[in-house]
């Protein structure tokens, strides 16, 4: 992703308008005990459109406005987001999105981490309180409900980001795991490895 | 290349996990007034115009989702109403609403001619209107949109009609953040009406529907049904923030546990999740610890 200033205020506004329909409406419904969450998709839309650094980047933002506008402990929320940024930035990096459920796979999962990540994290921050059972259910039911959100979200960021995305189909990947390619990435002639080998 | 910009990418990562960690040290370091605060602050003040503008475009699209959520139910109760209900769509979700706010606001008023009616001097409610809430399991809070412009302290007690809220966490000039009394972080003591004993409400993570209250012995006679008020205890150094006699819930299960103590499920009378208005106690009596 090439950012531009003009992208990155498409950026910002994406990241406010988000912010602000999570905590000023979604957080308002709850289907079967949990509560939509749309910042760690929308997040994971941008770290797979944007790369590692992007999606960390405004995985940390999202989660320091996040934090102010709800007067919440200050880096909880910014902790938990640039992961989820930067772990889909390097999906996106190291493996090709050819489908539309890819996307919706890692928007869920993360989603799904994040939840789990926020509950971990509150509880080594000294929460006393019992924790029940059913908050297994509330953050599978938080990853289910951000696969569906992926659907509609992911093209939409990418349709919004469109201009900076020329580079997207560069075969510059790199492989995530050591052993994994990328199907992107161009195969070496086995001469070329050999020291010394000329063609 | 590619090493310089694993290198870039890495040090970018860790860069921001630190500032995460020092945020986060900071925050829970400095007292409420610190500069990390203050600058929380400003920026929910800054933001807080446009939660309300958000709060209220997008008030008509969470009416109508509610409005289908009790047709469905109303569907499953009653089928023959259901062409009726379709003919009346939109009418039906604006009337709706507008009787459960008028609902709440009668349940306020009953509970400010009542229970709050006997404090000497008299509390003050402020009303305000939910304006966000937070979408993490472990944060159950609000913010509402009054403020210390409005005479709202920290520590001020938040209740709707039916009963206990919270307590204001966090103010700034146009906005509080309540925290719910189903929230990890909070305890309330409370006492069994009309004679029974005394004990602490807790709530469980990831079950907001319910409280726990601990400290009931197995000895003493607690039966289904039995109501919770506010303890209000108070000594001459400490007191509890919440005054006493403040309807939180009623028992709704108990076992014996396997310590000493029972275990009690407490239905809280106000619905965190409905809520769309609720009232700051401000002023009222002195509380030792509190007030200062």
């Amino acid at each position: 992703m090439i950012i531009t200033r003009q992208i990155s205020i498409r950026l910002a506004l994406i990241v406010v308008v988000c912010v602000l329909v999570q905590i000023s409406f979604l957080s308002y419904f709850a289907i079967l005990g949990a509560q939509p969450e749309v910042v760690p998709v929308v997040v994971a839309a941008i770290g797979l459109l944007g790369g590692a650094v992007t999606g960390g980047v405004v995985g940390f933002a999202t989660g320091l406005l996040l934090d102010a506008a709800l007067l919440q402990t200050m880096g909880v929320s910014s902790l938990i987001l640039l992961s989820v940024g930067y772990l889909a930035g390097r999906y996106r990096e190291g493996f090709e999105i050819d489908s539309p459920v890819g996307p919706a796979l890692v928007a869920g999962g993360l989603t799904l981490l994040a939840a789990a990540g926020f509950v971990a994290l509150q509880m080594m921050l000294g929460v006393e309180a019992q924790v029940s059972g059913l908050i297994v259910r509330e953050i599978l039911m938080k990853g289910i409900i951000g696969f569906l959100l992926a659907y509609p979200l992911y093209p939409l960021i990418r349709f919004i980001l469109r201009p900076a995305l020329v580079l997207e189909d560069s075969p510059a990947r790199r492989p995530l795991f050591r052993g994994r390619r990328s199907k992107l990435e161009p195969r070496r002639s086995r001469r070329m490895n050999t020291p010394g080998g000329v063609a | 290349m590619y090493r310089k910009d694993v290198r870039r990418r890495r040090t970018i990562l860790v860069a921001l996990i630190v500032l995460s960690l020092i945020l986060l040290s900071i925050h829970f370091s400095e007292p409420r007034s610190g500069p990390l605060h203050a600058i929380q602050r400003a920026v929910a003040t800054v933001l807080s115009p446009f939660e309300a503008i958000a709060n209220q475009a997008l008030k008509p699209a969470r009416d109508l989702i509610n409005w289908f959520d009790e047709t469905f139910e109303a569907r499953g109760k009653n089928e023959q109403l259901r062409e009726d209900l379709e003919e009346a769509n939109a009418a039906l979700a604006q009337a709706q609403t507008a009787l459960g706010e008028n609902e709440e606001f009668r349940e306020m008023l009953d509970l400010n001619q009542n229970e709050l009616a006997g404090f000497d001097p008299p509390f003050e409610p402020v009303t305000g209107r939910i304006i966000v809430r937070s979408p993490t399991v472990t944060n159950a809070t609000v913010g509402v949109n009054v403020g210390s412009g409005d005479g709202v302290e920290v520590d001020d007690p938040v209740v709707a009609g039916a009963g206990l809220v919270g307590r204001v966490a966090d103010v700034t000039s146009g906005t509080a953040q309540v925290q719910l009394i189903t929230d990890p972080r909070s305890s309330v003591s409370v006492k069994l009406v009309p004679d029974g004993p005394q004990g602490i409400v807790e709530p469980e993570v990831g079950d907001p529907d319910d409280l726990r209250l601990d400290f009931v012995s197995n000895d003493d006679e607690i039966s289904e049904g039995q109501q919770l008020v506010t303890a209000g205890w108070s000594n001459e150094e400490y007191s509890s923030v919440y005054p006493y006699g403040i309807p939180i819930g009623e028992v709704t299960e108990t076992t014996l546990g396997d310590e000493n103590f029972q275990r009690i499920t407490v239905r809280p009378y106000a619905e965190m999740r409905a809520l769309q208005y609720v009232q700051v106690l401000t002023g009222g009596p002195e509380r030792p610890g509190i007030d200062e």
